[in-house]
């Protein structure tokens, strides 16, 4: 089971070598990997798009997913799904549709673009960054389930929404910081451009007539700024006074409310300073820190992926002796269920028929599938595997385990990245002192040299403006993050980059993160001399044909197989059946009847016999990711130790570390012994990275310093992870670590720049020698540099 | 310098049009999605499919 060295045109995954489908793009002919990639690419090639293929950000691993299956979509046609999902007035009806899968601006293009094409269709439009797809079509001409079934063709996974569903508070929430963020910026800008009036009259000479009046419309336009643009910052700040936990708004809004309450009185008394500009600059500052801040937020997957597009669409429910296909937004608790093999189970429940294994390889990180009989509960969003089963409802969507496990990560989404906490909490503090600092200054010169006072203490308003060393780190990890993001890495939250950029230590938790996840074979060993390896190779792939069990995928050939008779799946165990007159068996040793077990009992072995005599043995691994070696030696030279703790045999942990040459490792691991494997490392004084995918590894990825997913690890794990890493190469975890260590240097080196320009400035503007306009280059010069010099990130290899 | 008392308001009732259709833009959800954009002038729609299959 060799990879070969081409990987395939539409999803990017290595082409078997002994795959030979060829797909014409354009004139090239391009590799793909399997017939489902195949379909998807010309489907996309004679819809005459094939410039999805130049305009994607990257392989989509949502595109290419083997279509759901046509009828299931019919379900939706009904008159009282239409009622529910889509609203229709003059014989137009518009729904809103959840496009799962989708990952780039192309998808989007991709999507809208094919259903324009559709007869019938009004309308498409599709928002990539919540995946919503609003499509408007005629009634009589076009069924909703053609809609869904051309979105299942494309790759996607198509999920209608009720109404209620479609304004996302994520969605209000942007259109309100967007509306902030206009008024902070405009009013900043024409508030400036008093304001050089302003100075530009204390240097020349102005009439105090238009003096009052530039006062007076600079009041005017900072007004709504500071009442509703800074408006969360006073309630933020008011809420900490009355619960008594006064958070970092409170300063800011004491420095926003004092400046502006100051130039209010000065403007109406025609007092020596108004310092509308500094309010207004800060305010805009602050909002769009929060807003890019928020941005980053939003991007993070979003709820509706880790709910929705782990259940299925629909379900089978058994009233008496009829069954109805339903909505799984339909199904109530008490309802019967049918899942049949192969299935997603739709809502949490017991098993009331039936014996299957289940995959909950989403919920508990556990890859192996779990045997369950009747009276066993089985959850939400895992895996039927290979039985039929019925199943009472216990409950559904946000009740079940999964919804209930998916609003803690959300919590946790909503907390604030500390740089922006910090950036606030420096910022504010210094707005604070800087207040002070020219009130004393005024108040000296007031006695030494009445007459200059109030262009000096002007001066030092201005040129210690902390613009700079507000924006030193913001900017610098907006930077980081968007270059991070290009380079397939997610940065989830704030605090990332900063602890990634002192870890001495990763740890990787091996189930799907030194691994692709899905088995090979990695070792035959034959027993009866009558047959070869691929004679083995062979009957084991005919046996398991039947098998929908993850590991029968090890097994798959791509060639003639021989028939077998009598083929039979037993659940958990194996399988059976009669080739040439013989009757044959595959699975555990137990099983099938003969072999020699090495005694740990791991279903990792598995056994070939004729007529219960042991013909051959397999041993089936998981493919290690691409770059994992290059990774760790990456890893080690940059003087990171790393360790690999695992809850499987140690056996295969220790053959993967080996073969990477990790420094440590440990196996048998529950996930209270992870935690106290990064609690040990971290009380020595190590900074750990975790990197895990599994639920179960929740708390343990929540115990390290930071914590890092592959995006092919259980999408929980994902939300609740600082950063995640896309695509299957593990090269990113290195890119990530550098970019971290660059990204603090920038910060350090504005950091200090900032308070070096402070530093000098002040002490000269206080001593008389900066004229304003000076000062007001020097305070823009020296946001520049800052924004300039974190710009350099973005370049970033 | 007494054009100010007349072109300065005036600016101001601009930047109030602004405003007002500033909102009126994101209200009616023409910035939900700031990503696309960019990229779509880039994107060709009438490209003819490659076999002449009918679209």
């Amino acid at each position: 089971m060799t990879a070969g060295a081409e990987t395939c045109f539409h999803c990017a995954l290595p082409v078997p070598a002994d795959c030979n489908l060829i797909v014409d793009i354009e004139g090239q002919q391009q590799p793909v990997c399997c017939p489902g990639c195949k379909a998807v690419a010309e489907l996309i090639r004679d819809s005459g798009m094939s410039r999805y293929y130049a305009l994607r950000e990257a392989p989509d691993p949502g595109v290419g997913r083997p279509p759901e299956e046509a009828a299931e979509w019919l379900v939706f046609d009904s008159d009282d799904m239409l009622g529910a999902f889509a609203e229709t007035s003059d014989g137009i009806s518009e729904a809103t549709v959840y496009a799962g899968g989708m990952y780039c601006s192309a998808c989007s293009w991709l999507i809208e673009t094919t259903l324009g094409k559709l007869a019938g269709v009004v309308s498409a439009e599709v928002n990539p960054v919540t995946h919503r797809l609003l499509v408007r079509w005629q009634q009589h001409a076009l069924r909703f389930s053609d809609v869904l079934e051309t979105l299942a063709d494309l790759g996607y996974q198509p999920q209608p929404l009720a109404p209620e569903n479609t304004t996302r508070p994520e969605l209000v929430e942007q259109r309100a910081a967007l509306k902030r963020l206009l008024v902070a910026s405009l009013g900043m800008m024409q508030v400036m451009m008093f304001a050089v009036g302003l100075y530009a009259g204390d240097f020349q000479g102005i009439d105090a007539e238009m003096k009052r009046f530039l006062r007076l419309v600079s009041f005017l336009v900072t007004t709504p700024v500071v009442f509703y643009a800074a408006r969360p910052f006073f309630k933020s700040a008011w809420r900490g006074v009355r619960t008594r936990k006064p958070g970092m708004d409170l300063p800011v809004s004491i420095a926003v409310g004092s400046a502006y309450a100051a130039s209010v009185y000065a403007t109406f008394t025609n007092g020596p300073a108004v310092w509308f500009d500094s309010v207004t600059m800060f305010v805009f500052f602050l909002t769009l820190g929060r807003f890019l801040e928020m941005r980053a937020r939003h991007r993070s997957i979003d709820r509706t992926v880790a709910l929705s597009s782990l259940l299925p669409n629909t379900a089978t429910r058994v009233s008496g002796d009829a069954t109805f296909v339903v909505p799984v937004s339909q199904l109530q608790a008490g309802d019967r269920v049918l899942v049949r093999a192969g299935d997603g189970i739709p809502a949490d429940g017991v098993i009331v028929h039936g014996r299957t294994s289940v995959d909950e390889a989403l919920l508990t990180g556990e890859a192996r599938p779990q045997t369950k009989v009747i009276g066993d509960a089985v959850a939400a969003g895992s895996v039927n595997v290979d039985g039929l089963i019925e199943l009472r409802v216990t409950s559904t969507g946000s009740d079940t385990t999964l919804g209930t496990i998916s609003r803690l990560s959300e919590r946790a989404r909503y907390a604030r990245p500390a740089y922006v906490t910090v950036a606030d909490r420096v910022a504010s503090y210094i707005v604070v002192a800087l207040l002070v600092v020219a009130a004393l200054v005024a108040g000296y010169w007031y006695f030494a040299a009445p007459e200059r006072a109030f262009v000096i203490t002007l001066s030092v308003l201005v040129v210690t403006c902390p613009c700079a060393l507000a924006l030193a780190t913001p900017a610098a990890f907006a930077a980081a993050g968007s270059r991070l993001s290009q380079l397939k890495l997610l940065v989830t939250n704030g605090n990332a980059i900063e602890s990634l950029s002192r870890a001495t230590r990763v740890i990787f938790d091996k189930t799907g993160t030194l691994t692709l996840g899905t088995p090979a074979i990695t070792s035959v060993l034959v027993y009866d001399p009558q047959f070869t390896e691929h004679d083995c190779r062979r009957i084991a792939a005919a046996l398991e044909s039947a098998s929908s069990h993850p590991l029968a995928h090890a097994f798959a050939l791509d060639e003639e197989l021989p028939i077998v008779s009598n083929q039979h799946v037993e659940v958990g165990r194996g399988v059976s059946g009669r080739i040439d007159g013989a009757s044959w068996r595959l699975g555990s040793a137990e099983f099938a009847g003969g072999g020699v077990s090495d005694g740990d009992g791991s279903a990792t072995q598995v056994f070939l016999c004729r007529d219960r005599a042991p013909v051959a043995w397999f041993e089936i691994e998981d493919e290690l990711r691409p770059k994992a070696k290059e990774t760790i030696d990456a890893l080690h030279a940059m003087g990171i130790r790393t360790a690999l703790v695992s809850g499987d045999r140690q056996s295969s942990v220790e053959d993967v570390a080996n073969k990477l040459g990790i420094d440590e490792y440990h196996a048998h691991c529950t996930p209270q012994d992870k935690l106290e494997v990064i609690q040990a490392a971290q009380h020595v004084g190590e900074r750990v990275v975790m990197v895990g995918d599994g639920i179960n590894d929740a708390p343990v990825l929540a115990g390290a310093d930071t914590s890092i997913a592959p995006s092919h690890g259980a999408m929980l794990a994902q939300t609740s992870a600082d950063v995640i890493m896309l695509g299957d190469s593990l090269q990113p975890l290195t890119t990530a670590l550098c970019m971290s260590g660059r990204t603090m240097r920038i910060v350090r080196q504005n950091l200090a720049w900032a308070i070096v320009y402070n530093a000098l400035a002040l002490p000269l503007a206080a001593a008389g020698f900066v004229p304003p306009w000076l000062a007001a280059i020097g305070m823009s010069a020296s946001s520049l540099i800052v924004v300039l010099n974190a710009l350099r990130l973005g370049k970033f290899e | 310098m007494s054009i100010l008392y007349v072109l300065i308001p005036l600016a101001l009732l601009l930047l109030g049009g602004a405003v007002w259709a500033f909102f009126w833009a994101v209200g009616s959800g023409q910035f939900d999605d700031l990503d696309t954009p960019a990229v779509r002038i880039i994107m060709d729609d009438d490209e003819k499919p490659a076999d002449g299959s009918e679209s």
